[in-house]
């Protein structure tokens, strides 16, 4: 269970746009599949940074899990980050010298897996997308819904409780986009909760529920459906 | 295609501009080991020059194996480097030689004529006549002495300019006399400064330091019993107290030199050494198996070993710490041109074809060569100053060699813009051969 | 640590890590053989000449003028000198220790121009030479007054009696517990001497001379001739009055010679020096800029790295590495590429230290060099790359969302 209480974030340097989140609150049960939508400068990716712990807030409370994440030292939130949540980024950001077997290793490594279990997850992962094949290719050897894949495939292998999907398709055509968005349906279905921040109103539609950003608010319609 | 190397210097000056750290430690590793290697390779230049290049291959070191048979001289490496009273004498006299020298050094008392100047030292050299013309002393009054007043031991001298500055205030004083030692010396010649580098003819004293001050017919050694200063090395007791038995003992301290200024007179001359050896072992002398030389002045120098050892380490450490600075060149020019992937992808893109780009790389990467090698022959400079500074009681000799010359500065450069183009010819390239496509579209 | 990735990346990139490699490695290599040199060299500055350097000084007096008389210039001199306040003992003699010229000889064990000989350094000296050089006698006796003889420039006669330096004794006589004291030894090929006493250590003039400086013989003769040096011991503090004073006293006493060259034992060793400190100094320069460009170079590299990498590194962060977890990958990636380079170095090193032992008179080089030169390079490595490394660590995770 995820739970934002009036979260606000402030960008203060002038010449940035201010993404703020304004006494942002939210909550996202068990299983869910979210979609955040909004226009250019709402706040989503302010939302996801923060629900990721990329960033800090700098008022209101965030439990991730019934653990009050505000106070948490940057090797807790590491681990936290490494243990409970997934990314799956638009730009794929797998890293260009590794292997796919490598990227998917990077997460693996820093949970401290030994060699075996390392191994056994990441083909475990690879298998699920469908990359299983494709272990020793370097990311500019595949597709763009490929590397996607492989993308998602990292973000599954440390079994995380939480995905968080920004933009997953933003960067393919729409027939890879199609195949990606399956592949999360079924990951949500066989139970990880996954967020994703999109602009595009029919891929939230795929969600199970929508939530509408604007000027770091959720609008009010939402907030209601959400309560 | 003017406008187009305009633009690339500008475009090369605006890069070098926007990253001012790394341009600067870019040109300080190359500026650095171009100043360490120039100032290594000017010692050992130095070092190693001709003293005395218009004549070097007509004027010949001569040597005799008169050493013991028991133990050789040097252990066997060398020759003698001089050579004995006896062998001197009957060289000069058989005269076999288009021209010929004996001489040895010793240290005299000038007393100048001045009642309150104090009296002080000046290293002598006495020699025969034909040392003047045979080694092209340049005179600035009056000549060398001649061939009698050698046989008569006349009490002449020919002072160096520096001596006749000191004494009698640089003007001609051919004529006048010069008390030295507590005797009389009629000045015949004043030489012109001359002080050939390395100090050739000695090959016993300091290779750098200066010429003598005062040169005397060489026969005043005896007749006059003159303290000598050089080097003196026996291998076998003298049989005798006195002057008469050293001048017959198998000492050496006596260097000779012949000039001879072809391979006939070189060979005929060689014969002639080999056959005065032959009847000085029938004597029961020279009990060793029979070796004479008679050596140019480079293979002689060389033979004599003349650049320290250190030079040759220092010279050679110094190289590769050139090629470490350059490794380290190479490495930031190429992080910084593939940091500019995307750039060079969008320049690619916007119509720029790959060997404009090369030149405007090339451009910028020379330009920090430039820099590095101006840098570098200030350094060089420093370097030698350093170096020289280490030597306090060596100025004359370290003044000599530690000079950077316009010969050294050329090589400076030139080495600055080969290694600027060495560094940055494989940076260059691997940024031009980055594909437009990947860059503008991965990231 | 995550060497395996960090290898397998590496190897994408190879000319950078060649690069990286080949700069550590002639670094190291030039540094074990430049500290190779640099301390044979500190080694030989470092021996001791024997003497009481601190608080003596020479002089050099030539006689020039023609009614100029040697001996007795010297005898009154001496007596001059030693009767000054404040000198503790005073030697005519024809050299000083380190002084860069003097007389040498061959000395036997046994007669005959067959035999092998040990050159050693002559001093003439007289009874006041232990005294004044500060010498202590480890075996036999000192000379006696009486011993002193005067020997004309171009005389031969050795007389009976010398005193050696440990070392020359114990190369002649090994074996001998007593250092040879008593035993006959030949000069000159043939002429007997018998050894009277032993000195514990005393340097002959010239410095560059390996172990022969070492080898050093007191003969008791006060040598004739014009040109002679005075070698002076002060008490503790007095020597500096004491030269001026001396110098002065000397010239007054007879003009008919010049006294030069007034130095200090301290000057003297300087000078004899000279080569080899300078050496250490350009060794130990060199070392220090080579090794600050290397270090730069490397830590510029790894900072436009990070630069490069600051994507993967906020993704990286994302995906849960810890600040010091980037830190680590740095250090770690550092301490791979600067370990092949130091092991490549040490093998040019000792190739390269090979090649100059067989062209040039230089030492092989102690094995702990490599190690301790090893460690020392990883070590600034890891310095060069701490702060780009820290920079990297200080990269936000959120860089990863960002779409640019």
């Amino acid at each position: 269970m995820l739970t934002m209480h009036n979260i606000t974030k402030t960008f203060r340097t002038v010449t940035v746009q201010t993404n703020a989140l304004r006494d942002f609150s939210l909550r996202i049960d068990e299983g869910d599949f979210v979609a955040i939508t909004g226009p250019s400068g709402s706040g989503k990716t302010t939302f996801l940074n923060i629900a990721g712990l990329l960033e800090t807030f700098d008022g209101g409370i965030y439990e991730l899990d019934g653990q009050s994440v505000a106070q948490l030292k940057d090797a807790q939130l590491s681990k936290l980050r490494n243990e409970k949540i997934g990314f799956i980024f638009q730009n794929f950001n797998l890293i260009p010298d590794l292997s796919i077997f490598d990227n998917v290793d990077v997460p693996l490594r820093y949970r401290g897996f030994n060699a075996a279990e390392r191994k056994r997850r990441i083909e475990d992962a690879l298998q699920r997308v469908g990359l299983g094949g494709r272990k020793d290719h370097l990311p500019s050897q595949l597709s763009g819904g490929q590397q996607q894949r492989a993308g998602i495939a990292r973000a599954l292998a440390g079994e995380p409780r939480f995905l968080l999907a920004d933009e997953p398709t933003g960067n393919l055509d729409s027939q890879m986009a199609a195949g990606v968005l399956d592949l999360l349906e079924e990951i949500n279905q066989q139970g990880t909760t996954i967020i994703m921040v999109t602009h595009d109103p029919e891929l939230a539609k795929r969600a199970k529920r929508e939530v509408k950003m604007r000027d770091g608010l959720v609008q009010p319609a939402e907030k209601m459906q959400a309560a | 295609m003017i406008k187009l190397a305009d633009y690339n210097l500008k475009l090369a000056l605006k890069n070098i501009r926007r990253t001012p750290v790394l341009s600067a430690l870019m040109v300080a590793a190359i500026g650095i080991g171009i100043g360490m290697c120039m100032s290594m390779v000017t010692v050992n230049y130095r070092f190693s020059l001709d003293p005395i290049p218009q004549k070097s291959d007509v004027l010949h070191f001569v040597q005799i194996d008169t050493w013991s048979a028991d133990f050789p001289f040097n252990e066997g490496e060398s020759l003698p480097n001089q050579v004995t009273y006896r062998d001197a004498k009957a060289l000069m006299s058989a005269k076999k030689a288009h021209r010929q020298a004996m001489m040895s050094r010793a240290a005299l008392a000038v007393e100048p004529p001045g009642r309150d100047e104090r009296p002080f030292f000046v290293e002598v050299r006495a020699t025969t006549a034909d040392f003047f013309p045979m080694f092209d002393v340049p005179m600035l009054y009056g000549s060398g002495w001649t061939e009698a007043e050698d046989i008569a031991a006349e009490q002449v001298v020919v002072l160096s300019a520096e001596t006749n500055e000191r004494v009698f205030g640089g003007e001609d004083s051919v004529g006048r006399t010069l008390r030295m030692s507590g005797a009389d010396y009629r000045v015949v010649g004043v030489m012109e400064e001359w002080n050939p580098s390395p100090r050739f003819y000695d090959p016993t004293g300091g290779a750098f330091s200066d010429s003598e001050d005062a040169y005397i017919p060489w026969e005043l050694v005896v007749t006059k019993e003159l303290p000598r200063s050089g080097n003196t090395n026996c291998w076998r007791p003298l049989e005798g107290d006195g002057l008469q038995a050293f001048l017959n003992s198998e000492c050496i301290w006596i260097q000779l030199w012949v000039e001879l200024r072809n391979a006939d007179e070189r060979a005929e001359y060689e014969d002639f050494l080999d056959a005065y050896a032959t009847t000085q072992k029938d004597l029961g002398r020279m009990p060793r198996p029979l070796d004479t030389r008679a050596t140019p002045v480079t293979p002689m120098l060389q033979e004599m070993g003349l650049i320290p050892e250190e030079a040759q380490v220092l010279l050679g450490l110094s190289v590769m710490f050139l090629v470490v600075c350059l490794l380290n060149t190479i490495g930031l020019l190429l992080a910084k041109f593939l940091g500019k992937a995307t750039e060079i992808g969008t320049r690619r893109a916007l119509g720029a074809s790959r060997g404009v780009l090369f030149q405007q790389y090339l451009v910028e990467a020379g330009l920090i060569g430039f820099c590095g090698g101006i840098l570098g022959l200030g350094l060089a400079w420093l370097g030698l100053e350093g170096i020289k500074a280490q030597f306090p009681s060596e100025q004359d000799a370290v003044e000599r060699v530690m000079v950077l010359d316009w010969n050294m500065a050329f090589v400076a450069v030139a080495l600055a813009i080969v290694a600027s183009l060495v560094t940055a010819i494989y940076p260059t390239w691997r940024a031009c051969s980055i594909q437009p496509a990947a860059y503008l579209k991965a990231n | 640590m995550d060497i395996g990735p960090i290898w397998r990346a590496a190897l994408r990139n190879k000319t950078g890590i060649v690069l990286i490699v080949l700069q550590v490695a002639f670094t190291m290599a030039i540094v074990i053989n430049a500290i190779a040199i640099a301390m044979q060299e500190a080694d030989d500055m470092s021996r001791p000449s024997g003497v009481d350097e601190a608080n003596m000084f020479h002089l050099q007096s030539a006689g020039f003028a023609a009614d100029f008389d040697d001996r007795l210039t010297i005898e009154e001199d001496l007596r001059l000198i030693r009767s000054q306040p404040g000198v503790i003992a005073a030697i005519q003699t024809n050299s000083v220790p380190l002084g860069g010229s003097g007389w040498s000889m061959g000395l036997k064990t046994a007669p005959g121009a067959e035999i092998e000989a040990t050159q050693t350094t002559i001093y003439f000296v007289d009874d006041r030479a232990l005294e004044t050089y500060g010498v202590e006698l480890i075996a036999g006796e000192n000379f006696a007054p009486s011993d002193v003889t005067w020997r004309e420039s171009n005389s031969r006669g050795w007389g009976t009696q010398v005193i050696v330096s440990k070392a020359l004794a114990t190369t002649l006589f090994p074996d001998d517990s007593n250092y040879g004291v008593g035993k006959t030894i030949y000069i000159n090929d043939t002429e007997p001497v018998t050894i009277r006493g032993v000195i514990d250590r005393l340097q002959g003039p010239w410095s560059g001379w390996d172990e022969g400086v070492e080898y050093t013989t007191l003969v008791p003769q006060h040598l004739l001739g014009n040109s002679t040096s005075y070698l002076v011991r002060a008490e503790p503090g007095r020597r500096d009055a004491l030269m001026p004073q001396i110098e002065t006293l000397l010239a007054e006493r007879e003009d008919g010679r010049i006294l030069r060259n007034l130095r200090t034992m301290e000057e003297t060793r300087e000078r004899s020096y000279e080569g080899s400190s300078s050496l250490v100094n350009i060794l130990t320069t060199s070392i220090m800029i080579l090794v600050a460009i290397t270090t730069l170079g490397v830590s510029g590299l790894t900072s436009f790295n990070v630069t490069r990498r600051t994507k993967q590194i906020g993704t990286r962060r994302a995906l849960g590495a810890s600040r010091k977890a980037i830190l680590r990958y740095f250090l770690a990636e550092n301490l791979l590429f600067t370990g092949i380079g130091v092991v490549l170095g040490a093998l040019i090193g000792i190739g390269l230290n090979i090649a100059m032992v067989n062209a040039f008179s230089i030492p092989r080089f102690d094995w702990y060099l490599i190690p301790a030169a090893m460690l020392t390079m990883l070590l600034i490595g890891q310095l060069a790359v701490l702060f780009p490394a820290r920079r990297a660590a200080a990269i936000p995770p959120a860089i990863a969302t960002r779409t640019i």
